[in-house]
């Protein structure tokens, strides 16, 4: 038996935990176009696209007075944002993992660093989204009663709370992302079909039992009985789930 | 002797392919290794296992003394650098410097400089643009200025020009001399390198068939020639790699001779001649194959 690193001048300083994971989120953002300035792009072009559309139709009515007042406040723009993160965080695992592992960093630090790096992501652009929403509030939706940012009742929350949905759904897609990107990594996109078809029949399946034990008046009552914020929470368990699924495929994962 | 690497029994299939089996050996510490073989023989496998990329179906894999599966304080005095290394889109190779210097605790940032001036790394350049050569030599600084204890080559100079090479050459072996470190390191390119090993493993599908001292090697085998039924009368005793038979002449490359073996060969009238180790090698791995065929 040997035990190696012994004689003396051999001694020497393994990096601690934190900053081995310290050393992931530097990694990952290395090259920041990815999650940190593309997503504002994508933002950008939903954003201009919606205002193009708003301006085309005022412009076809005969001025902003002639629609309803909350013509443009139901707008579905957002799920684009959110669902553009779910594939940056997929994306970045992607790029970053056998790398990582080319590095001599374990899937464990690899994991927890990734999970903080998209941690910190939800912060960000919770708090851009926010921000957003408070311009959009101020200039009285964009000068055209139009809302992307708080869309539906969520011009109606304080801000807090506004910043508070935001970071749970943003949680909710980075989450699931992180999900997709394990599996990504470990089976590549047989895994990914697999699991999307899965989530597709398992969808279709609660809405056939909803219909055939009318279980709707239940589903339409969760919204209505809850406060849109306890709502939103109702994405934490997944969030929690999807994450630690996420570290247990990982723990398997080889670079290809 | 210190292990820094030990394997015994290691196996590992894809599906129906068997790409190691039960492969057994120990590097010492601060010696440069050769890990030999043909293509598709089972090298980057092993070495995937070797780092904890890859899981073994079997068998036990022990660096520094423990397992490297998911071990922080192993995998951090280790770098492996291969040629298939995926790099993050969008990297350029300072970036991939960068990342070095950040993961190695004992990476020194003044070799690095002085390789990518040597071979003319383009650090600026995106690693997806790169040339194989460029990408190679990336690798060759990254592996060198890590100053790992253990660091593993896969093809590190695959596409390097024959200059590149000696410059990586003169770079390992100059900074081996100043900081000890344990090598190992797999090629094509036997005779380039023979020099520079101290220990070869030869593995051949899966399979090691060579585990000895590079010094052993190069004398163990001669090249025996002259007149056919003369040289067949010699080695019909003898443990024959391979034989060439050219109109009535044969020659035959055989293991084992000792002093008074040589001497009865020259006097029968046959010519000796040494065998360098990458005709050795060859031998080695066709005589495995034949082997193979008539079982």
């Amino acid at each position: 038996m040997s035990v190696a690193v012994d004689s003396g001048e051999n001694v020497m300083v393994i990096p601690s935990r934190a900053r081995r994971i310290a050393n992931v989120v530097r990694l990952h953002a290395a090259n920041p176009v990815p999650t940190l300035i593309l997503p504002w792009l994508i933002f950008a072009a939903v954003f201009a696209l919606n205002l193009a559309i708003w301006i085309a139709v005022v412009s076809a009515a005969g001025g902003r007075d002639q629609l309803e007042p909350d013509a443009f406040a139901n707008n579905g723009a957002i799920s684009w944002i959110y669902v553009f993160l779910l594939v940056a965080a997929t994306q970045a695992m992607n790029l970053t993992f056998a790398f990582a592992l080319g590095l001599g960093i374990t899937r464990r630090d690899y994991f927890l660093g990734t999970a903080l790096y998209l941690a910190g992501l939800a912060v960000f652009y919770a708090t851009g989204m926010t921000v957003l929403a408070a311009i959009e509030s101020a200039t009285n939706g964009w000068g055209l009663e139009g809302y992307i940012f708080a869309p539906l009742f969520m011009g109606d929350l304080p801000l807090v709370e506004q910043f508070a949905a935001h970071l749970m759904i943003a949680v909710f897609f980075f989450a699931t992302g992180l999900f997709t990107g394990a599996i990504f990594v470990r089976w590549r996109a047989l895994g990914l079909y697999v699991f999307f078809g899965a989530l597709a029949f398992g969808v279709a399946g609660l809405i056939l039992i909803a219909s055939l034990f009318d279980g709707w008046q239940g589903v339409g009552a969760f919204f209505t009985e809850r406060s849109p914020l306890a709502v939103i929470a109702w994405t934490l368990p997944w969030s929690g789930v999807t994450a630690v699924v996420a570290a247990l495929i990982l723990r398997r994962a080889t670079p290809r | 002797m210190t292990a820094i690497i030990h394997a015994h029994g290691v196996s590992k299939s894809f599906g129906s392919v068997d790409a190691v089996q039960d492969v057994t050996f120990d590097v010492a510490q601060y010696s440069i290794c050769g890990l030999l073989g043909r293509n598709g023989a089972g090298k980057t496998t092993l070495m995937n296992l070797l780092t904890g990329q890859e899981f073994a179906d079997a068998g036990s894999i022990r660096l520094f003394g423990a397992s490297p599966v998911e071990n922080a304080s192993i995998l951090s005095r280790t770098c492996f650098i291969k040629e298939s290394q995926v790099y993050p889109e969008g990297f350029c190779g300072k970036h991939v410097l960068r990342a070095g210097a950040w993961v190695y605790p004992e990476w020194d940032h003044a070799l690095a400089e002085e390789l990518v001036d040597a071979l003319k790394v383009p650090v600026n350049r995106r690693v997806k643009k790169m040339s194989r050569g460029q990408r190679s030599a990336l690798g060759v600084t990254l592996g060198l200025a890590s100053r790992a204890q253990l660091t593993i080559f896969d093809e590190p100079y695959a596409g390097l020009d024959a200059v590149a090479r000696h410059t990586f050459y003169d770079f390992l072996l100059r900074d081996y001399a100043e900081h000890p470190r344990t090598v190992l390191m797999s090629t094509h390119l036997i005779d380039e390198v023979a020099d520079l090993l101290d220990h070869v493993l030869l593995i051949d599908e899966g399979r090691l068939v060579i585990d000895a001292p590079a010094d052993e090697l190069r004398g163990s085998a001669i090249t025996v020639s002259g007149v056919s039924a003369d040289v067949e009368r010699f080695v019909s005793s003898r443990h024959v790699l391979t034989t060439d038979v050219l109109g009535g002449l044969t020659s035959a490359t055989v293991a084992g001779l000792s002093s008074a073996d040589k001497v009865a060969a020259v006097e029968a009238g046959l010519e000796l001649a040494p065998v360098s180790l990458q005709q050795l090698i060859i031998g080695r791995t066709r005589g495995a194959q034949q082997g193979e065929v008539a079982s």
